[in-house]
């Protein structure tokens, strides 16, 4: 009886704050359907991924923060004290805030993955942004929480200040490292397994990219780890993913040599024919191959010892020019060429009545080429890096592929092209190596054009 | 040595793959210590070269260590004998004298520590240090840094019975090569391109030491570094110079210094400056000893730079020309052709009419002065530089005790 009159009296002070609360559901309730049926035809034109989880995600809580808002309006008309109106209604802001805020934490770490898995953003990168905006969100969402209820702000702003400060110092190495590897991925300016060549001379495949360093494999098989940012900062000459790996890696030696003094030495070209007979081959190697390492800055490069000898002390020019036009790359073999600069000589000798002896001093000593092979750490899997090598190898290594390969080792033709063919099947460029006379250019040169060859390929 | 110079500055001269196969070497030594002897730490060449390639040597990794002999003036006296014997002068050197050489050497056996896996023993002063061979074993390797391609032989006979026992020996030249039962590795000596007397000087440097000595900048420049000596043919150079200089407009520095151990310096010094006369395109420059940057200047500066010796050990002088990229003329002596090869990395003369032409040659030929200095400067690049040395050695430590012509390590 007591509520039946309560009421009686009361009705409309309760029917009001009801009437307006289900007023403003109901518009929720056309407002919603209005502005998603809007929101879905813009973002179907647009065709992106984004409507399903923007709609998904916020088509219940609208209604739900509709639901509130009509709470709110309600009690404001109500005849409730002041007081109660205050405390009621920063309690459904609160309720508002708070639930405002977790959807928004929601929204964001569904879109922040769309876009960054989209991007190729590593999963640590894109861990750490979505840690970052809920934190941002979440403290966000606390301060106005704390205004609403009227907490002192200015100490909880210089913390908060403080707060963030100290995380930049701490994170300050990192941060840039991290913006970096973000940019680095999403430019697509390097990628897992690309090959790499960075300003410094440093060079390799790019093994693992994470949010602060990038793990590149160097040519020598050393691991080297830049950070991001240096990364960003520096020239890189990308050269893309692994070509044609070979079957078998092609080592790279270095030869180095020393010169030992035999003792043997010829005055006329009696004692330059009689001792060639009896040196061992590599003497003769030797004095056929000097003037390929001696005078490599020359162009043309002078001719074998034998013939600069029989010129400058003997003076026999018409011998030397026979000398000097034998052509090594011709002979398989030192014996062989041994034999036909020998010929060459007594043949000379047969014609020639009175002999010249070379000034004092000038005599003929013979040279022995010790040839020292190392092995060196640069390991070549495909044609690429087999040219990246090839431009930083010595002209210790380079010497030795090509010319001890062929006349010391016997091999058929120089390791390169061996190499090229039988590992890479690239037997048309193993061909036009092999066809190069090594003989008339400097190292330098044919350096140069072995990888100039090498790059048409590529 | 400047203490701040490390291997690695050496980089930007011969390249990064040149000082990595130098540390693969010196990988490969790990373990071993080389123990030099000489007989000073301090003056002449071979103190030079050894107080830049120890430590050079140790950065790369290697335990190089070096000691000295000593001896008393008298044994000193004895070996600078001996060294002039084996130039090929003739010296009277007793029984006595040979003994006292024994003797101080015997002492030597009993004081130095010879702790090390390869000795490396420097020219004839401590030579006969090869008896303890026989007590501990080891690798001997004997340096020899002078000429003895034409030694006196009872001298050469007397050292000769000491080398034998070595297990190789090391020169400086093919032609110093001797009948022997051991072997012999060719190491041609070298400069070093960061020291005082070879680095990159800037331009006015250059020009104050020109100012100092009161040069010429506009005249081309021609210059001869060398001691006061006969065998270095000063008078030569003034008559190849006086004969050029009827069709060029040209100046003559003779420089160098009067040395304290040779009396003939200063008369030999007194004679060209009677020679120079008046002429006032002739400079004679009595530079004081250890004026490297002086030197290093004045061959900057210089057109063409002349070495007309009538004998010559390697002339380093002319390594130091080459590698500023200087046309050089020549004489056809010692171990001058090993740097100078006729017409491409210089001009090579026999006669002070033949050095006179050369310099005409290249007076009315810059361009070709310029090319014949550039491939100078190459030619020293590859074979004349301290690194390549360094490498030399590492090789012949490695390699003692294989007797292959095809090594692999």
């Amino acid at each position: 009886m007591v509520i039946i009159d309560w009421l009686r009296v009361n009705w409309l002070n309760i029917a009001v704050p009801v009437l307006v609360f289900f007023g403003v559901f109901s518009i929720s309730l056309w407002l919603r359907r209005i502005s998603y049926n809007a929101l879905e035809r813009w973002l179907k034109e647009r065709k992106t991924e984004i409507n399903t989880i923007i709609i998904s995600a916020t088509r219940g809580p609208f209604l739900h923060w509709f639901l509130i808002l009509g709470a709110y309006i309600a009690l404001q008309v109500s005849v409730l004290e002041p007081q109660w109106k205050s405390l009621g209604g920063r309690i459904l802001a609160s309720i508002f805030i708070a639930y405002f805020g977790w959807i928004l934490i929601r929204l964001s770490r569904e879109l922040i993955h769309l876009y960054l898995n989209r991007a190729k953003v590593l999963d640590k990168a894109i861990v750490a942004t979505t840690s970052i905006t809920q934190v941002t969100i979440i403290v966000i969402g606390v301060l106005i929480l704390l205004e609403l209820w009227g907490a002192p702000m200015t100490p909880i702003l210089i913390i908060a200040i403080a707060a963030i400060l100290i995380t930049i110092l701490v994170f300050r190495d990192i941060f840039p490292n991290l913006v970096s590897g973000f940019q680095l991925t999403q430019q697509k300016q390097i990628k897992t397994g690309d090959l790499i060549s960075l300003k410094s001379g440093e060079g390799g495949r790019v093994e693992e990219i994470t949010w602060r360093n990038t793990r590149i494999k160097t040519l020598e098989g050393n691991i080297i780890i830049i950070p991001n940012n240096k990364l960003m900062q520096t020239t890189i000459i990308n050269y893309g993913k692994q070509p044609k790996v070979a079957t078998e890696p092609f080592e790279f030696s270095t030869r180095l040599h020393l010169k030992e003094l035999t003792g043997l030495s010829a005055s006329n070209l009696s004692q330059l024919a009689s001792r060639l007979k009896e040196v061992p081959d590599a003497v003769v190697y030797y004095h056929t191959h000097s003037f390929v390492e001696e005078y490599q800055f020359l162009t043309p490069e002078p001719t074998n010892d034998f013939a600069l000898w029989v010129q400058d002390a003997l003076g026999y020019d018409i011998l030397a020019e026979r000398l000097a036009s034998i052509d090594t790359f011709e002979f398989p073999t030192v014996g062989a060429l041994r034999q036909m600069i020998t010929g060459v000589i007594q043949d000379f000798l047969a014609q020639t009545s009175n002999e010249r002896e070379a000034p004092l001093g000038n005599e003929f000593h013979f040279i022995k080429s010790i040839s020292i092979v190392m092995p060196t750490p640069y390991v070549a899997h495909d044609l690429q890096e087999f040219v990246n090598i090839l431009r930083r190898v010595s002209i210790g290594s380079l010497y030795f592929h090509i010319f001890e390969a062929r006349l010391r080792l016997q091999r058929v033709t120089n390791d390169f092209s061996l190499w090229l063919e039988e590992c890479l099947g690239e037997k048309e460029l193993a061909e036009q190596i092999t066809r190069l006379d090594p003989y008339n250019y400097t190292m330098e040169n044919l350096r140069e054009i072995i990888i100039q060859l090498c790059e048409k390929r590529l | 040595m400047n203490p701040t110079i490390n291997v690695k500055d050496y980089e930007p001269i011969v390249g990064k793959s040149y000082i990595e196969e130098l540390s693969m070497l010196a990988h490969r030594l790990s373990g071993k210590t080389v123990l030099n002897i000489n007989s000073t730490f301090a003056g002449g060449g071979v103190a030079e070269i050894l107080s830049r390639l120890v430590p050079l040597l140790n950065q790369l990794g290697v335990d190089v260590r070096w000691q000295i002999i000593s001896g008393d003036t008298q044994f000193f006296e004895v070996t600078k004998k001996l060294h002039n014997a084996l130039h090929g002068k003739v010296e009277p050197i007793s029984d006595d004298e040979f003994s006292l050489f024994l003797e101080t050497t015997k002492g030597n056996l009993d004081q130095i520590d010879f702790s090390g896996d390869i000795l490396f023993i420097h020219d004839p002063q401590p030579v006969a240090l090869i008896a303890k061979k026989g007590d501990i074993g080891r690798n001997w390797i004997w340096r020899c840094h002078i000429d003895i391609s034409h030694p006196d032989s009872r001298v050469w006979e007397f050292l000769k019975q000491f080398v034998i026992n070595y297990d190789a020996g090391v020169l400086s030249s093919p032609n110093f090569a001797q009948e022997l039962p051991i072997r012999q590795f060719f190491a041609p000596p070298s400069i070093d391109p960061l020291s005082d007397k070879n680095r990159e000087l800037p331009a006015e440097a250059v020009g104050s030491v020109l100012a100092k000595y009161g040069l010429n900048q506009d005249k081309p420049l021609i210059l001869q570094i060398s001691r006061f000596d006969w065998l270095k043919d000063p008078l030569g150079v003034i008559e190849a110079f006086e004969l050029v200089r009827k069709n060029f407009a040209c100046q003559l520095v003779l420089a160098g210094g009067t040395a304290s151990d040779d009396p003939e310096s200063g008369e030999v010094l007194e004679k060209v400056k009677e020679r120079a006369g008046g002429n006032p395109d002739i400079h004679i420059l009595d530079i004081p000893p250890g004026s490297d940057i002086d030197i290093n200047a004045l061959q900057r500066a210089a057109t063409i730079i002349m070495q007309k010796s009538l004998r010559e050990g390697f002339a380093l002088t002319i390594t130091e020309a080459l590698w500023k990229a200087k046309p050089v003329v020549a004489s056809a002596v010692g171990g001058i052709p090993l740097q100078v090869k006729n017409k491409l990395t210089g001009l090579l003369c026999h006669s002070i009419e033949g050095a006179a032409y050369a310099l005409r040659q290249i007076l009315a030929n810059p361009d070709y002065g310029r090319w014949l200095g550039h491939n100078g400067r190459e030619h020293v690049h590859q074979h004349f530089l301290i690194t390549r040395e360094i490498r030399d050695y590492l090789l012949v430590f490695l390699t003692l005790e294989r007797k292959e012509d095809f090594i692999n390590l």
